[in-house]
């Protein structure tokens, strides 16, 4: 009866019904089964009111919706232009920095594609850079600052994991410009055929530039001058940006109306919020269930079989981790896996920061990975081109990216090194 | 009845949003507040667990509008499938089968949470300002009954109406 039931749920999660229906319909039939009252249930999502880093989630996404609305990415793009642009590959690498920005604050919600799409492909274009890599490279950085500061995956893997949200902060930095350097270097390959460059390094320029962009240049410092100098905690640094990007935009550079842009950006940005928190709520109940019947010791069992060492189960753990990355939302993959591998990889030695980083950036290349990664559906739809063009033109960048994942799973040191004495 | 079902619909959306849009400036406004009075010295005890309460309220009211947007976070590889097949019917069935899951899941789940609400009521306390902790879980139920009341819609207006367009869709 129970293996009907599971089935029934697990087909109807497949064709497509919200997760956090599913979450809730098996959390409900496991607890039925083991007669347990429903209300457990009830309990268990009660239990997200009583998280001390949840008001991150809001405020942190809230901000990065705000600039991502206003003209914050065009000052932005001057700036980085100012600097960067005279470079050769200079047009890409300025792609990858500011895509970067971006997906740090609005959390890989595909709102940097939608929002520096436009902007960027076509200076790319004019650039001289071909079509396909100009494609590749904007679907690629769309999630390209998830491992930055202060982006909504690593804030919901620390509520998840119960890490401390500070040491993510820090533990995802170097790994994340090994991210970035290497779609950096492979841009410069790309430029050396380009016509050559107009640009030239201007000092006056790179002044107007940071002049114009003198509200957005500060945010980064606040989030982790405030939380590393120990002025503020990470929940009192998201309040503090959330606030000051609103008085800026609204009072300073009146890029958006408090009354008739504010209230949009509040319903666009918390509507994803709540989307994923309704996740988080219901899936609590089941990963506590999951949990609490030893399913990860099991499945340790299990492996200890032919898992003999710590960089097979690494080896392995990417392998699964892509997998997952290409058919699961980055938000319910943290939800519903990161309970059931941390006891695992405990026992294989793997240190906690560690995993986190490992976890975040094979599911930062789960949005560029056929058949489902969603980056592709996204600038599908922004590009107006076909889903299997897309594919294609990812490849290239995918394997890129399973370069450097494999050089942030094999050397701990690029994440721990702000942790050894 | 169409007609009673979009007007209802509507009333839901614009609650969802208002209390959405008021949530977040009251969440921004305490949290900020909370900071400027810890500098000064003095923390309301209070001031956190109301502004996580609020959170935890906005969430639903984001949930509320997710599935009236139908941007709810889900695996959706089958469904483009049956999308591509252009099939009315398939859609058709697709649309009500996904509906009909979601808000019975839902209902479920909204009685369990009343039942939480019903032993709180009779074993809580007082939690902060004076607020008795039902009326703190008390959000629960009213949220999720209020994403209940969104998919039941959804789910009607797909029976009565046929294939759904693209946005109404579940």
């Amino acid at each position: 009866m129970s293996i009907i039931a599971y089935s029934s749920i697990l087909f109807i999660a497949l064709l497509g019904a919200p997760i956090f229906a599913v979450m809730a319909a098996l959390a409900m039939t496991a607890f039925y089964f083991s007669g347990i009252e429903l209300s457990a249930v009830a309990v268990e999502i009660y239990r997200l009111a009583s998280a001390p880093t949840i008001l991150t989630i809001p405020l942190f996404t809230f901000a990065g919706y705000v600039l991502a609305e206003s003209k914050a990415p065009v000052r932005l793009l001057r700036l980085s232009n100012a600097f960067l642009g005279w470079m050769p590959g200079g047009t890409a690498i300025i792609c990858i920095f500011i895509c970067a920005f971006f997906t740090a604050f609005t959390g890989a919600s595909g709102v940097t594609i939608i929002a520096l799409g436009g902007l960027l492909y076509p200076i790319l274009l004019k650039e001289g850079y071909s079509e396909r890599f100009s494609l590749g490279l904007i679907t690629t950085c769309g999630s390209l600052g998830l491992l930055f500061p202060p982006s909504l995956p690593i804030i919901l893997y620390g509520i998840i994991a119960k890490v401390d949200i500070d040491q993510l902060f820090l533990a995802g930095i170097l790994p994340g410009v090994i991210l970035m350097s290497v779609l950096g270097g492979y841009s410069i390959f790309k430029a050396r055929k380009l016509p050559k460059k107009e640009h030239r390094f201007s000092l006056t320029e790179m002044k107007a530039a940071c002049w114009e962009a003198r509200y957005e240049l500060p945010l980064p410092i606040f989030v982790l001058g405030g939380i590393y100098g120990g002025f503020v905690t990470a929940t009192e640094a998201s309040a503090l940006s959330a606030f000051y990007v609103l008085v800026v935009n609204v009072f300073c550079t009146r890029d958006l109306s408090l009354t008739k842009d504010i209230p949009k950006v509040i319903v666009d940005s918390l509507t994803l919020v709540g989307a994923i928190l309704l996740i988080l709520c219901c899936a609590l109940g089941l990963t506590n269930y999951l949990v609490d019947e030893e399913v990860p010791m099991k499945i340790l069992e299990a492996m200890r079989t032919f898992i003999t060492n710590k960089y097979l189960f690494l080896f392995v753990l990417n392998m699964f981790l892509l997998v997952v990355g290409c058919l699961m939302d980055i938000f319910s993959a943290i939800i519903v896996v990161v309970p059931l591998i941390i006891p695992i990889a405990e026992q294989f030695g793997v240190n906690p920061l560690h995993l986190a980083i490992i976890f975040l950036t094979n599911l930062e290349i789960g949005y560029i990975t056929p058949p489902v990664g969603i980056n592709l559906f996204i600038s599908s739809f922004r590009f107006n081109k076909s889903v299997l063009e897309l594919y294609k033109v990812s490849i290239p960048f995918l394997i890129l990216m399973l370069f450097a994942l494999a050089i942030i799973t094999y050397i701990p040191w690029l994440t721990l090194l702000w942790f050894t004495p | 009845m169409t007609k009673i079902i979009l007007a209802f619909d509507d009333v839901l959306e614009k609650f969802s949003k208002w209390g959405l849009v008021s949530s977040l400036f009251i969440i921004l406004i305490l949290a900020v507040s909370s900071i400027v009075l810890r500098w000064m010295g003095s923390s309301p005890m209070w001031l956190e667990p109301l502004t996580r309460h609020l959170v935890f309220l906005s969430a639903f009211f984001g949930g509320s509008l997710a599935t009236s947007k139908n941007v709810h976070i889900r695996v959706d590889l089958l469904s483009k499938l049956i999308e591509m097949t252009k099939s009315r019917a398939l859609i058709w069935i697709h649309h009500n089968l996904l509906a009909l899951f979601c808000f019975v899941t839902c209902a479920f789940l909204m009685k369990a949470s009343y039942d939480f609400f019903i032993v709180e009521r009779e074993f809580g306390a007082p939690a902060f300002l004076d607020i008795h902790s039902s009326w703190l879980v008390g959000i629960i139920p009213f949220g999720i009954g209020l994403i209940a009341l969104r998919f039941f819609n959804l789910l009607i207006l797909g029976l009565l109406n046929g294939v759904p367009s693209e946005h109404n869709r579940v």
